[in-house]
């Protein structure tokens, strides 16, 4: 069978997810676009003694790349293998999409066009005749509406029309840009492009065509006419701008098509109204965060109740393999070890899942382009887009999901610096240390005072951290920000299961392995070296009764702990400490909190030889005696803004390929961490 | 005049764009060009943020882009 590979190309927001979830007796397959994080979905199915593949390329609205997404197609549609080019249009805008379609065109490859959004068109009176377009364009084109399932089986006859026919664009520029082209492309040579293209390209300036071709031999005879070329385009049209130029043809091209083929649709009015208070200029923001609130209402309120029925499977498991083996190594390795790492993998499923839900639907409704808007303007004076908001606030939760969450800022630098600030949100496993702390060595009246300072502090250091990082990483000019509002639509339930999906996948494989390993190499550290200390309890353990029995089990674990290899990390960094007043105890507190945050606190109940329940008016009472005020005043601060848990921090591995970064993550939030708390113990020392 | 100072409800043809690449390949991609009609939708209410119909395109942009805008009141 002869297998067609077709390239899905068209701009943000046409409905092309919409249509590769349409097509019936399709198989998917989902993965990422070498060497960047950018989902790749493709489709194949069978018409006609045809398999059919479709490749989905990330939505783009111009040949002249702006995100990295768009880098992505780009870089696809040049150096990929493919059959056909499949355009996909949204009706409703022919003619800002009509401009990309005639860009890319002029690739020369057989072409096909899809009007999508049809009914919606056709019911505001709207009409296209497809085959005027054919006839001036040369491409085939097909009405379709995705969403109603009209016009697919005869758009994929088209497709394999245009395959057989090996049929090609024909589109013309005015006559003075086409004498150049054709002018600079009698200069091109031997080239893997379709020269008309090049021409074009190098025309418009465009560099990828550049660096291709700047090593072939016919380079100086090329660029003396090129030059040439653009002078003459320049004097005849009076701009500067080639690009503008070509972009005026274009849009003049456009305009002019859709006069002959298509009958103007009326002008919906619904989301302008819409618009009218969701993006009202007082409204707006209410409005914006009452929604924000039941999302994260949801994502974490109704997210920890699956939270615990899975805790309590994976305890209850781990109980049931507990009395299956035998004692030892294997059996200890296996429940304190293997089964809780993979637990905390599971264990952030329901947040991400819930979170992403609702992140999906606001982006499918269109109302996250309306959130960015709305936020902009705050989050601007410290250097971040209006969707950074989004994970920054998830990050108040859990910093996993809200990493995940930083996925919807398509801008690489406004991704990067939100996603190293995320960690300052003090995240909900962090409260059990404030409330410990706070509640043995401040007075009760201000108790709420002071974790309200820690939470807004983080959050305010974060934001002015966040206009740092941008000053001084990024510095220059700022990112700009344009974007388009689109039209508000019903979400698809099929398209959000299906991404919902994919999601998962991608986290049980990429974060999954990094937490599992990573919690595995945590336990393993606390837990060992210890066969001394075995061989000397366990006979006791034997012999002893009742209550002995559980507090030998106590000083047992207490014993393995103080002279685990964690334990000799913490001793060996206690001089490194020491200006923060915290001994070796806190040290590996803190250490334990790496795997996840909440074993700070049975860490220490353990070191301070406190069991049981870890909140314990004991363990209270057993801190307050033990620990300075302004050791707890440091570890507060430290909490606040050292390296979140090893579950987080994969996940930030997971999202950003770069070692440069991985590694200013990983070292840059404790060093503040330390100055800051340094700052904090000296100033509570000078005014003592 | 510059699009930033166009208010709610009013309407401007575009004479000239100043802004640099990037930006200004991105603005033409989303119709920003001359001799097209724009209107200001809404605006947030420090003016940092604006709401712009472009043939029938909804487009935020902000004061800063805004200005790389030249327009002529209608």
């Amino acid at each position: 069978m002869i297998e067609i590979k077709v390239a899905l190309v068209g701009q943000p927001n046409v409905g092309k997810s919409y249509l590769i979830n349409s097509i019936s007796g399709a198989t998917l397959h989902v993965g990422n676009f070498s060497g960047v994080t950018v989902e790749k979905k493709e489709v194949e199915f069978q018409r006609n003694d045809y398999k059919l593949k479709f490749i989905d390329l990330p939505g783009t609205y111009s040949l002249h790349p702006y995100t990295p997404e768009e880098k992505v197609t780009k870089d696809f549609l040049l150096n990929e293998d493919y059959d056909l080019i499949l355009n996909v249009v949204d009706s409703n805008q022919l003619q800002k999409n009509l401009v990309f379609s005639f860009q890319i065109a002029d690739l020369n490859k057989p072409m096909v066009i899809a009007f999508n959004m049809y009914d919606e068109f056709s019911r505001n009176g709207g009409e296209i005749d497809t085959d005027k377009f054919y006839k001036l364009t040369n491409i085939l084109a097909q009405n379709v509406s995705a969403k109603e399932k009209f016009g697919l089986e005869e758009l994929f006859k088209k497709v394999i029309q245009t395959y057989e026919e090996k049929n090609t664009p024909r589109i013309y520029y005015s006559e003075t840009v086409e004498e150049e082209i054709t002018n600079v492309k009698r200069k091109i040579k031997k080239c893997k492009f379709d020269k008309r293209f090049v021409a074009i390209r190098l025309l418009e300036d465009d560099e990828d065509i550049y660096k291709l071709i700047h090593k072939k031999p016919w380079y100086i005879d090329l660029i003396s006419q090129l030059r040439a070329s653009k002078e003459r385009i320049k004097i005849e049209f009076d701009e500067e701008d080639i690009k503008e130029i070509f972009f005026e043809e274009r849009l003049a091209l456009s305009k002019g098509i859709i006069s002959q083929i298509a009958k103007r649709a009326r002008k919906e009015k619904l989301s302008e109204k819409i618009d009218k208070i969701l993006i009202h200029p007082i409204l707006g923001l209410p409005i914006f965060l009452f929604v924000m609130w039941i999302l994260f209402q949801s994502t974490f309120s109704l997210g920890a109740i699956p939270m615990d029925y899975i805790s309590s499977v994976f305890n209850s498991f781990g109980d049931l393999i507990g009395k299956i083996f035998p004692n030892g190594i294997v059996k200890d390795s296996i429940v304190n070890g293997i089964i809780p790492a993979v637990g905390a993998v599971v264990m952030f499923l329901p947040n991400i899942l819930i979170l992403y839900l609702g992140i999906n639907l606001m982006e499918q409704t269109g109302y996250m382009a309306r959130a960015a808007y709305v936020m902009d303007g705050i989050l601007k004076r410290f250097g971040l887009q209006g969707r950074a908001f989004i994970p920054l606030v998830s990050g108040f939760g859990c910093s996993v999901p809200a990493y995940m969450a930083a996925r919807t800022l398509k801008n690489p630098k406004d991704r990067l610096i939100t996603m190293l600030v995320i960690g300052f949100m003090s995240c909900g496993a962090r409260l059990p240390i404030y409330v410990l702390l706070v509640s043995a060595f401040f007075p009760k009246h201000i108790q709420g005072n002071v974790m309200f300072a820690i939470y807004i502090g983080g959050a305010l250091i974060g934001l002015i951290v966040a206009k740092i990082l941008r000053e001084v990483l990024f510095k220059g000019e700022p990112e700009p920000f344009v974007m388009e509002l689109p039209k508000y639509r019903f979400p698809k339930l099929k398209a959000i299961l299906f991404d919902l999906w994919i999601k998962t996948k991608m986290y049980l494989k990429k974060a999954g392995t990094f937490i599992a390993f990573a919690s595995l190499a945590v336990w393993f550290l606390s837990s060992f070296p210890r066969a001394g200390i075995i061989k000397e309890y366990s006979l006791k353990i034997e012999n002893a009764k009742g209550i002995e029995k559980i507090k030998l089990e106590k000083r047992i674990k207490k014993e393995i702990l103080e002279n685990s290899y964690l334990a000799k990390i913490g001793k060996l960094i206690e001089p490194i400490t020491k200006p923060l007043d915290l001994g070796w105890r806190e040290d590996v507190s803190l250490l334990a909190g790496l795997a996840a945050k909440e074993t700070v606190v049975s860490t220490m109940a353990v070191l301070y030889g406190e069991g049981g329940k870890h909140t314990s008016k004991n363990l209270i009472e057993k801190i307050r005696k033990n620990m300075l005020f302004t050791t707890a005043v440091a570890m507060i601060i430290i909490v606040m803004f050292y390296s979140p848990c090893v579950a987080a921090m994969s996940t930030f591995y997971a999202e950003v390929p770069q070692w440069k970064w991985r590694l200013f993550y990983t070292i840059y939030p404790n060093v503040f961490a330390y100055i800051a708390a340094f700052l904090g113990v000296s100033l509570i020392k000078f005014f003592q | 005049m510059k699009l930033n100072e166009l208010n709610i409800g009013e309407s401007g043809i575009i004479k000239k764009i100043y802004a640099k690449e990037p930006l200004k390949s991105k603005l033409l991609s989303m119709g920003f060009a001359r001799g097209e009609k724009i209107k200001v939708l809404k605006h947030t209410l420090a003016k940092n943020t604006f709401d712009i119909d472009i043939n029938g395109v909804n487009v935020a942009l902000r004061e800063e882009e805004a200005k790389e805008i030249e327009v002529e009141k209608i």
